[in-house]
């Protein structure tokens, strides 16, 4: 039995998906325990794992796992919680369980491709809407973050989703609503931009990083706090940089 | 005036939170729950305003409130807690402010950007300790110890038996 590809594979998809690292060498170690391994020890770290369990010949049997795609999923994550659940009650086998993790780690989002967008049309126009925006602010606000998640898609084909995503969502968020005000007038741009800037808040990240600091993992806590961070100082980039080509597009100085 | 308010903390807050749960793709069957506790936590945090509470420590009530009643319905639906924790904090996020420190810094008002930065900064560190404290209460109170010894003398706690 190949208990450690199964291990390898849970951990792997909690981490690429959004999960907490705690999480993540949680389930490794209760689905070893489920196993009826021998000291079955976890250590993750935001861009790999390492595990490792005493074998059936009394050898420690150790492997490290690199995490390189991170994408947001939280059924995945929720799924392999699930099947952990189950192995640690002994409700589920080794070939069962891996079955299974490849199934999760194909598995579509709870709300595939074409879903994002009017997703994000209505997260950015509740927010805008909370702000105090007018029925048109609200309705271009939702627009615009419409746009710039069909943007993200688009660009996440060319595997470059992350950091440049960022600076593209927060130049494009900025920009259009400045672009709209020409023939609109009376559109209140800065509730505009704060309403469509909140699909992009890197929301998970800072959920784990607390987390995960809570849990005494100082490490993990800080590597997802800094992303949290970085996160938001390039949409804020991306913005400043839409006001200055905005003012050169309409005449005035950078 | 202020049910109109109410209304549309409520109404924004909700419809946003289902969209922002939909983009990190929730299990369908939390998307309506998570939605609501979102919604909670900003009415705890748009209620403390009204009664007069400073803004940082609404903002630290509704991530409170938010995450405490997230990690119940977490253990309740059998669904990881991070679920409902991000739709406690994303309504709480001073979106507003740092639009506006952003705002400022383009304009080159730099004292005035610094000014609106450090105020979302702090509203920030005030939404991680709301949740970190919620956690840690959720963690006490359903600890295995903890339930032990809020049994009747007798009684045993299944959980200890693992």
């Amino acid at each position: 039995m190949n208990y450690m590809e199964v291990l390898q594979l849970a951990g792997k998809i909690i981490m690429e998906n959004g999960g907490e690292i705690y999480r993540a060498e949680e389930t490794v170690t209760h689905m070893g325990e489920g196993f009826g391994l021998r000291e079955v020890e976890c250590f993750a770290v935001p861009s790999g794992l390492f595990i490792s369990y005493r074998g059936e010949d009394g050898n420690p049997v150790t492997a490290v796992k690199r995490v390189r795609r991170l994408s947001r999923n939280l059924t995945r994550v929720d799924e392999v919680n699930t099947v952990s659940r189950k192995v640690f009650s002994g409700k589920m086998d080794c070939d069962h369980a891996l079955r299974m993790l490849r199934r999760i780690d194909a598995l579509p989002g709870a709300f595939g491709g074409a879903w994002c967008i009017p997703a994000a049309f209505l997260c950015a126009a509740g927010f805008a809407a909370i702000f105090g925006a007018m029925w048109l602010s609200i309705f271009v606000s939702g627009l615009v973050a419409a746009l710039v998640q069909a943007a993200e898609t688009l660009i996440a084909r060319f595997r470059s989703r992350g950091l440049a995503a960022s600076v593209l969502g927060g130049l494009l968020t900025a920009l259009l609503p400045n672009l709209l005000s020409l023939p609109l007038p009376s559109l209140q741009v800065e509730l505009v931009i704060a309403g469509a800037v909140m699909p992009l808040v890197p929301g998970l990240a800072m959920t784990n990083a607390v987390e995960d600091t809570m849990r005494g993992d100082m490490v993990s806590g800080l590597a997802h706090g800094a992303q949290a961070i970085l996160t938001a100082f390039l949409i804020a980039g991306g913005a400043l940089l839409a006001m200055a080509l905005f003012r050169l597009m309409t005449g005035g100085g950078i | 005036m202020i049910w109109d308010e109410l209304i549309r903390a409520v109404a924004g807050t909700f419809f946003g939170a289902v969209g922002f749960a939909m983009l990190v793709h929730v299990p369908k069957r939390s998307l309506l729950a998570s939605s609501l506790i979102a919604t909670l936590s900003y009415v705890v945090y748009w209620g403390f305003l009204q009664l007069g509470f400073s803004e940082w420590s609404s903002v630290f009530m509704g991530s409170f409130c938010g995450s405490l009643a997230g990690l119940l319905c977490a253990r309740r639906m059998k669904i990881i807690g991070t679920v409902f924790l991000m739709s406690a904090v994303v309504p709480v996020v001073p979106g507003l402010g740092l639009y506006r420190m952003m705002a400022f810094f383009g304009q080159s008002r730099i004292t005035d950007g610094a000014a609106m930065g450090i105020r979302a900064m702090i509203l920030i560190a005030m939404i991680a300790l709301g949740l970190g404290a919620g956690s840690l209460l959720d963690r006490m109170i359903h600890s295995p110890a903890h339930r032990h010894a809020s049994r009747a003398p007798g009684q045993e706690d299944a959980s200890l038996r693992k």
